[in-house]
């Protein structure tokens, strides 16, 4: 019996070391899937998104890669006249929170795939003026002036968002 | 002396804000400075925020910098929640590492002056003397701060926040102070103190179109049209060489663009 122990712990140790390296991968494709492949990325929802919008290429490059930051034809300041109906008045100490649409531009300077995150002032998950956030949301959408953004020559596909720093009736400041 | 004193003052802050020495860590807290600090994927990827996790795992109350590095690219890439709930921790376990650099990024990125403002106070509170300078490298956080109450309309707290910083003896000219300075004097109405202080951002840099578009304000606000046209077209010809304010993730405080200039010029041809 003894002898039965003896011969049959090394094969209890690497039972219990497969098992534990097992759980290991286990616990790693648990953790792995509570990521995406990177932080950001945006998968097509069919409950969501324009089944007419593509991307043009298998990555979506996010909108600093290339150095050149936000680009809209007219600059930021053509963004800012597009949404100057919401910014009449309204001081900075009103702020009430912030509305971030992310979406993607494609190859061909066209948008989808948008989501919304909305947060109060002390950046908690939050429910602001429904009316206000839709009409930012639909006016992000009308944006179509989106320069395409290329990576030696090839025309690339990327993620870009913009935030609405918002009071109870307007918006204050738009970021980036 | 002065240049050793700033020489040592850029290292106790690089140390702050770069990779930490896991040797100043022990146990588990070591073994997951180790991990943290090994090359994993690019920064977002899956495999660099597990590495993190991992590190977190070991270590859950003592690793700024995991926290802070997990956190960045929720930053760059508008997820402003979950990078809050990162950097809280980070700030929790490191507020003198840490308080400078979040208050930083919520004035960047989000624009949050008064947050930003809080912040940096209580970074001075643990920190008198240098309090460090911006992640981008562009601002010493005075002038952070200083912009922030600019931007709430409080100038004459942004005005003696950066005549103190330019006039102390340990000042050390760096990228835009008197640019800032020169825009908060114009909003101000102080414009001869205005052009003064673009005329020493001039002397120091003489590379932003913005300089030179202040610079034109002011003096139109003289009724020196000769020099406001002069500093006007000098801004265009400046802009549209590409030398302007710029940042790759946000638009800066006072930057300018094409059809703020051209509002100007092209009503001199109509």
């Amino acid at each position: 019996m003894r002898k039965f122990l003896l011969l049959m712990l090394p094969s209890l140790f690497v039972a219990c070391s497969i098992s534990e390296q097992g759980k290991q991968v286990q616990e790693s494709q648990e953790v792995a899937n509570e990521y995406p492949a990177r932080v950001g990325d945006l998968s097509f929802d069919a409950d969501l998104d324009d089944p007419n919008f593509e991307v043009c290429n298998n990555h979506v490059f996010q909108y600093y890669y290339g150095g050149k930051g936000l680009q809209y034809k007219g600059e930021k300041a053509a963004i800012i006249q597009h949404f100057e109906s919401l910014m009449q008045g309204g001081a900075i100490a009103s702020l009430v929170g912030f509305v971030t649409v992310r979406f993607v531009v494609n190859c061909k300077g066209k948008t989808g795939r948008f989501r919304v995150q909305q947060m109060d002032k002390d950046y908690n998950e939050a429910s602001l003026d429904s009316s206000l956030v839709s009409t930012i949301v639909e006016k992000v959408k009308a944006l179509d002036d989106w320069e395409v953004k290329k990576v030696r020559d090839q025309s690339i596909d990327y993620y870009q968002y913009l935030t609405f720093k918002i009071s109870n009736q307007n918006i204050l400041e738009i970021m980036p | 002396m002065k240049y050793l004193l700033l020489l040592l003052s850029a290292i106790h802050f690089l140390n702050l804000m770069g990779q930490p020495n896991c040797n100043t860590f022990e146990g588990d807290c070591k073994k997951a400075c180790e991990i943290a600090t090994k090359p994993a994927g690019g920064q977002g990827s899956r495999s660099s925020q597990i590495k993190f996790d991992r590190a977190l795992e070991l270590c859950p109350d003592g690793l700024a910098y995991a926290y802070m590095q997990k956190a960045v690219p929720y930053l760059k890439r508008g997820d402003f929640i979950t990078w809050k709930q990162l950097i809280d921790r980070a700030v929790a376990i490191d507020p003198l590492g840490q308080l400078g650099y979040r208050g930083w990024c919520r004035f960047q990125f989000l624009r949050d002056y008064q947050a930003a403002i809080d912040d940096l106070q209580q970074l001075e509170k643990l920190m008198p003397g240098n309090i460090g300078y911006s992640q981008n490298g562009d601002y010493h956080l005075k002038t952070a701060m200083a912009l922030c109450y600019k931007q709430l309309g409080i100038l004459d707290s942004a005005i003696l926040i950066l005549e103190n910083h330019t006039s102390a003896k340990s000042y050390e000219p760096w990228a835009y102070e008197f640019l800032h300075l020169g825009v908060i004097y114009l909003e101000a109405n102080k414009v001869d103190q205005a052009i003064l202080a673009l005329k020493k951002q001039l002397d120091a840099n003489d590379y932003l179109a913005e300089t030179y578009y202040y610079l034109a304000l002011a003096y139109q606000q003289k009724q020196s049209d000769l020099l406001y046209k002069e500093n006007m077209l000098r801004a265009k010809d400046f802009y549209n060489d590409g030398k302007m304010l710029f940042d790759v993730y946000t638009t800066m405080v006072d930057a300018i663009d094409l059809t703020q200039i051209e509002s100007h010029t092209n009503s001199w041809t109509n």
